[in-house]
Order: C-alpha cells, then sequence, then structure tokens
C-alpha cells in the first residue's frame, strides 16, 4: 500500500493504523514528464499567430426594429408589433428621414400596422430601408467623384459603403425579389460588379458606375411601390 | 530522496517579476471592469478625432459600424493583456523553476532571462495594441505591436521554451538509458 502510495508522490506514514498522508515533493523527472506536454503545447501554440479574436458585426437600432416587427408579424402578433414600430428606433428614423421618402410612407406603415396588414407593412418597410440604401449608394458615388481621391482609397471607401448597402438591403431582399423579381436579379448583379471592382481597386469609375446603377435600382423599386405609380 | 532530485528555486528577482506581472493582469481585469464606459468613451473620441487613420467616411451607417468593430478590438485587447499576464506569470514560475534545476550555470542563467524576459514582456504587447487602437487603426496598432513586442519578447519565450524543452528531453533520456 505505502509502496502504491509512494509512486505517485505520497506515502503513510507513522504507525500501523494512523492512516497519515504526508505528500512530499514529487521527483523532478516525475513533473518534467509532466510538464513536457505543456512546455511543447506552449511552443506550438504561437504559430497561429496572435489571434486577437473575430469581430461579429451587430444589428444597429434601425435593423434591430425591423428584424422585431417582421418576427412578431409572421409569428402574428399585429399588437406586439405595432407597440415595437410605435415605441422603437424603426419608426423615429422614418421620421428623421421623412425628407428623403416617398409621402406619409410612416403613417401608411402604422396604418397597415394597426390593420394587420403583414404584406402591406413588409412592402413599406422594403421602400424604407430601399431608401436608406440608395442615400447610401448617392454619397458613396458622390465621396467616389471628389477631385484627388486616390484608387486605393476609392476603393476602401467604396467598399465600406457596400457592406453598408448589403447590411440594409439584406434585409429586404426576399421582399423585393418576391414583388419584383427583375429588379432583385438586377440588385444582386449591381452589388457583385461593384465588390469585384472594390477589391481590384484598378477601375474607381466603374466602381462609382456601379454604385450609381446600385442607386437607380433602389430608386425605381421606390417609385414602384409608391401609391401613385402603382394605382395611376 | 537523491541530491539530484532537489529541487531548486529561481532567482528572487524572477520570482518578482512573475508576481508582478501576475498583480497587472489582476488589476488590468480589474480595471477594465471597473472603467468600461471611461476606456470606451475615451477611445471612440480619440477615433473620432482621426477620421483618417479609421477610415470613417462621414456617413453614421458606414462610421458605426468600424467604430464598433474598433472598440470590440480594443476591449479584446485589454482582456487578452489580463488573461496572458494572469497565464504568462504563472509560466514563469514553472519553467524557471525547472530551467534552475536542470540547466547548469551559465546556460541556467540565460535561459532563465529568456524565459522571464520573454514571458513577461510578451503579454504587454496586447496592452500596447489596445492603446494603439484609437491612434493608428486596429491593423497598424497590430503591426506595431508585432514588431516592437510580440516578435522579440514572444520569439525569445519560443525558443527558451524549445531550449527547456530539449533540456527536459535529455535530462529523462539520460534517465531511462540509467
Amino acid at each position: 500500500m505505502a509502496r502504491l502510495i509512494g509512486g505517485v508522490g505520497a506515502r503513510l506514514v507513522g504507525r500501523v493504523g494512523a492512516t497519515r498522508f504526508v505528500l512530499r515533493p514529487p521527483t523532478v523527472v516525475a513533473v518534467l514528464a509532466a510538464l513536457a506536454p505543456v512546455v511543447l503545447a506552449t511552443t506550438i501554440a504561437p504559430a497561429a499567430a496572435h489571434h486577437v479574436g473575430t469581430y461579429t458585426p451587430q444589428d444597429n437600432a434601425v435593423s434591430a426594429g425591423f428584424k422585431q416587427v417582421k418576427f412578431a408579424l409572421e409569428a402574428g402578433r399585429a399588437d406586439v408589433a405595432l407597440a415595437l414600430f410605435e415605441r422603437g428606433a424603426l419608426r423615429r428614423e422614418m421620421q428623421a428621414q421623412a425628407a428623403a421618402l416617398p409621402p406619409a410612407l410612416e403613417a401608411r406603415t402604422l396604418a397597415a400596422l394597426r390593420a394587420g396588414d403583414a404584406r402591406e407593412v413588409e412592402g413599406h418597410l422594403a421602400v424604407f430601408f430601399s431608401a436608406l440604401a440608395r442615400d447610401l449608394a448617392l454619397e458613396a458615388a458622390r465621396q467616389l467623384g471628389r477631385p484627388g481621391v486616390r484608387p486605393p482609397d476609392a476603393a476602401a471607401t467604396g467598399s465600406k459603403f457596400l457592406e453598408a448597402i448589403w447590411r440594409y438591403y439584406n434585409l429586404i431582399d426576399f421582399a423585393v425579389s418576391t414583388r419584383d423579381s427583375k429588379r432583385s436579379a438586377a440588385m444582386r448583379l449591381a452589388l457583385d460588379d461593384a465588390e469585384t471592382y472594390a477589391r481590384t481597386a484598378a477601375a474607381p469609375d466603374r466602381l462609382r458606375a456601379s454604385l450609381g446603377q446600385i442607386a437607380q435600382i433602389l430608386t425605381d423599386v421606390i417609385e414602384a411601390s409608391t401609391p401613385s405609380r402603382r394605382n395611376p | 530522496m537523491t541530491a539530484g532530485d532537489a529541487w531548486r528555486l529561481p532567482p528572487r528577482g524572477v520570482l518578482l517579476v512573475a508576481v508582478v506581472l501576475i498583480v497587472l493582469a489582476e488589476v488590468g481585469g480589474a480595471s477594465m471592469a471597473r472603467f468600461k464606459l471611461p476606456l470606451a468613451r475615451w477611445a471612440r473620441d480619440a477615433m473620432l478625432a482621426r477620421p483618417a487613420v479609421h477610415g470613417l467616411v462621414g456617413v453614421r451607417d458606414v462610421d458605426e459600424r468600424i467604430l464598433d468593430e474598433a472598440l470590440v478590438k480594443f476591449d479584446a485587447g485589454l482582456r487578452l493583456f489580463h488573461l496572458h499576464a494572469e497565464g504568462m506569470g504563472l509560466v514563469i514560475l514553472a519553467t524557471t523553476s525547472v530551467a534552475a534545476t536542470l540547466a547548469g550555470a551559465g546556460g541556467g542563467r540565460l535561459l532563465i532571462a529568456l524565459l522571464t524576459v520573454g514571458g513577461a514582456g510578451y503579454p504587454l504587447g496586447y496592452l500596447l495594441w489596445s492603446v494603439l487602437i484609437p491612434y493608428r487603426g486596429i491593423e497598424g496598432g497590430k503591426t506595431i505591436a508585432e514588431w516592437v513586442v510580440w516578435m522579440p519578447f514572444g520569439g525569445a519565450a519560443i525558443v527558451a521554451l524549445w531550449w527547456l524543452a530539449g533540456l527536459v528531453a535529455l535530462r529523462m533520456a539520460g534517465r531511462w538509458r540509467a
């Protein structure tokens, strides 16, 4: 028994029956044997080259508000969707952007929510996010068109704008494609083109042209959804 | 227990360095929690004051995403400093004890110095990276931290750990042969 315990670094001491265990320091070789895998693992790990974590973009208040309203409508809880819209950042942003939106978009969205018309709400929100994405595309084209912008800077700036445009358009792509599949396909192709030009940095003019095309497609989506265009 | 089995303690200076590193890690961790908001505000203000460094374009929907990523990395740098300083403090204690026991007089001093300086310096790279993010951007700050701290100090620690691993292997092989 004593030999068995001693083998793992402890020994039985004192009189028989006085079961007292005294831990003694482990032998150097025993510790080294245990430490060797740790030393090896520690030295191999830095081969991963300073992994400093990954970043996952989060929703902003507006896109989070959109998702909350959408999921509440999908769950058949129009009352919850209405409450979320009335108190949320989505409505505040609609009010703030009213000048750039089709007339009374916020009022029509509110009316559709009160009526529990999910499809109508989805359409109005698609117009809203199309307008946000269109304004981003126009601003990107304007910034890229400024004199003295170097091609690498233009590509970097364009890429950031495209990311923001996609974040908004991605929310409404399904709604747009179910209403107008051609414009949805055209939008995806234009985004794809623009991303290609932003990656190469070789053709800032083409990148700018693609951004203009994106803005035009989104303008068409907005105009096609306004009551005057739908019911001439 | 034979004389060959006796453990030798590393020099007091090494123990002090390891303990100070662990204390810094704890103070850093506590400060991160206590001053989370002021730190984030300071970093955000410093980034907004340098739009060109961070590629800010003056549009909220674009800039917020850039600032958010930089703030997340700023926080990650502080967390990694806390984590690595705690861990490397213990690594210094363990490895220098082994080195003091195994290596001879001349080689032992150099090995212990490499383990101590490399192990204590390496975590400071994360702190440096965090501090540099608002001024030089995520990648710019990382490049500086890599060249100034991570590569020299981390390299020293890696060399020393391999050296120690070799010594351990030699000692074990000798024991088995005997």
